[in-house]
């Protein structure tokens, strides 16, 4: 078994268990369970990254999305203990009815699309400019990302990070009902 | 992929899950003799020479224990999380280096499992899944206290993750690398002549803060409210018997494991030789003559042994803080974590980027 055959089977192995959770994600009757699909995603996602050799973002996708994020979602299912109505969902409203049935056609075309063009070879058109060859030199993918995010993007990195700030000190306002 | 390439990976794969399981029954005998010494009891003694059996004594009883499952419990994931909390730090374990590397034959053998190109955030990310089998646990075992033992596990890991993340980040500015590796070599290097660079020296402050949060991040005493018998039971494990509570039992000493060889990497040169022992192997290779290559083999013999004697005193220094130390209140934890080792490892990240920029 070559290297390639490798990594394809373990990228269909993890795309396999990720769907699986992706159903999970939809189809689990308790919040928490949801909440936990979502996790396995995330987890077999960062998976496949990794696996393809972008270790980088297989950690980030870990570290933010699967230990921060998520963690934070399922603290405050278990915190405010949400019950499942699933009794009350009435499953004949005209607004359901017709969201199901737009989703059904925008699924049935996206398919269509994915089976008539999966075996077209990757577009080149759309590529940046960083090839793999030139990130290995650069010092790997940390490196680069650092770089240009410190300096090129620096004004917007700093923008972003006092919008977060500010989202942060407003949810604290919020979330204490009386300022004395 | 060729054959070599493989063998040596399993090998490695096999030899650091090996030592670090293997260790566990010793740790426990330590922890129970220790406990007993500290406290003026005799502790475990007839099984075996000093009792040292009597962990592997303990462990078949847990095999013979009845395979109990609460009638409540969401079985799936009540199964699922003591698989979890032994998977995600022995996961993390695999990018630790254990040694500079091996020479067989004209092959060079990385002595580390994964050389991932962000082993830092490796082990970060793993150590941020470690708060799910808690969670998981408490939930699915559909118990008031295994709830609240869970939900003080959470917030408590959450609050100590990020004053661990700031002291790390303030010797990745030291560093300048994500590779645990290039963070140990450059350890290797020598303050005037004699004193070893490691990260303590620079950093005591980031060291300290790491340090206390690898505590709360274990879940040990002062920290281990999760479990806090003496107010709800045993916390999220309350409803594990078994080999399933046994595997929490490993995970605690596994992550112990994982947390106290990331601070030896990052703060106390990792596998760098300790004082004086680069004169014994210098010894031994002109005694007998060796050839280059057996000459690093035996060097790298070496790094490992001082790697697990590092190792091996933050783990007793664990097991000592546990018996000596009494448990914070749930409030004084929060407190610590928010407003005392958060700030100050924000200040820290502050004083070593300045520190850095007037030594470059």
């Amino acid at each position: 078994m070559d290297n390639l055959d490798f990594i394809n089977s373990v990228v269909t192995v993890f795309g396999i268990f990720a769907a699986i959770c992706g159903l999970v994600l939809l189809f689990a009757k308790e919040p928490l369970s949801c909440a936990l699909g979502l996790l396995g995603v995330l987890i077999f996602t960062a998976g496949i990254y990794a696996i393809i050799g972008e270790h980088f973002i297989a950690t980030i996708q870990l570290v933010v999305y699967a230990g921060a994020i998520m963690v934070l979602f399922i603290f405050s299912i278990m915190l405010f203990n949400v019950k499942h109505d699933r009794e009350s969902f009435n499953w004949k409203s005209p607004l359901f009815l017709f969201t199901s049935v737009v989703t059904a056609a925008v699924f049935v075309l996206l398919g269509r699309t994915i089976l008539q063009y999966f075996d077209t070879p990757v577009i080149e058109s759309q590529k940046g400019i960083f090839t793999r060859e030139m990130v290995t030199d650069l010092g790997g993918n940390s490196q680069v990302l650092a770089h240009s995010l410190f300096t090129q993007h620096f004004v917007s990195f700093e923008a972003i990070s006092l919008a977060l700030l500010i989202a942060l000190v407003g949810a604290v306002v919020l979330a204490k009902r009386k300022l004395n | 992929m060729d054959i070599f390439t493989l063998a040596q990976l399993l090998a490695k794969i096999v030899f650091v899950f090996a030592v670090c399981l293997g260790v566990i029954p010793f740790l426990v005998w330590f922890e129970r003799r220790g406990s007993a010494w500290i406290q003026g009891r005799v502790g475990p003694n007839r099984v075996g020479p000093f009792g040292l059996i009597q962990p592997f004594a303990d462990v078949a009883k847990f095999f013979f224990k009845e395979f109990w499952t609460p009638a409540e419990a969401n079985k799936w994931y009540y199964h699922l999380a003591p698989i979890f909390a032994l998977v995600a730090p022995m996961a993390a374990l695999t990018v630790i280096p254990f040694g500079s590397y091996l020479m067989i034959g004209d092959q060079i053998v990385n002595l580390q499992i994964a050389n991932v190109n962000s082993g830092v955030l490796f082990i970060l990310a793993f150590a941020g899944l470690e708060v799910y089998p808690i969670i998981v646990a408490g939930w699915a075992s559909n118990n008031k206290y295994s709830i609240l033992g869970a939900l003080r596990g959470s917030s408590q890991i959450i609050s100590y993750e990020i004053s661990m993340g700031l002291a790390l980040l303030s010797m990745l500015l030291v560093y300048g690398t994500f590779d645990l590796h290039s963070m140990v070599a450059w350890q290797g290097q020598k303050f005037f002549g004699f004193v070893p660079a490691w990260g303590v020296f620079i950093n005591p402050i980031g060291a300290l803060i790491f340090w206390i949060s690898t505590f709360a991040e274990t879940n040990r005493l002062p920290f281990d409210l999760p479990e806090g018998d003496s107010e709800i039971v045993a916390g999220y494990h309350l409803e594990y018997g078994a080999m399933k509570f046994a595997l929490f039992f490993m995970a605690e000493y596994v992550a112990m494991i994982m947390a106290s060889a990331l601070l030896v990497t990052l703060f106390f040169g990792g596998y760098q030789l300790l004082p004086g022992v680069q004169a014994a192997v210098d010894a031994i290779v002109s005694m007998n003559g060796l050839s280059d290559a057996a000459a690093q083999n035996l060097k790298a013999v070496f790094q490992f042994g001082c790697l697990f004697l590092k190792v091996a005193f933050f783990m007793v220094v664990m097991i000592w803080v546990r018996w000596t130390f009494p448990r914070f209140r749930f409030d004084q934890v929060i407190n610590l974590g928010w407003k005392m080792l958060f700030p100050l490892a924000l200040a820290n990240v502050v004083f070593m980027s300045v520190v850095v920029y007037l030594m470059s």
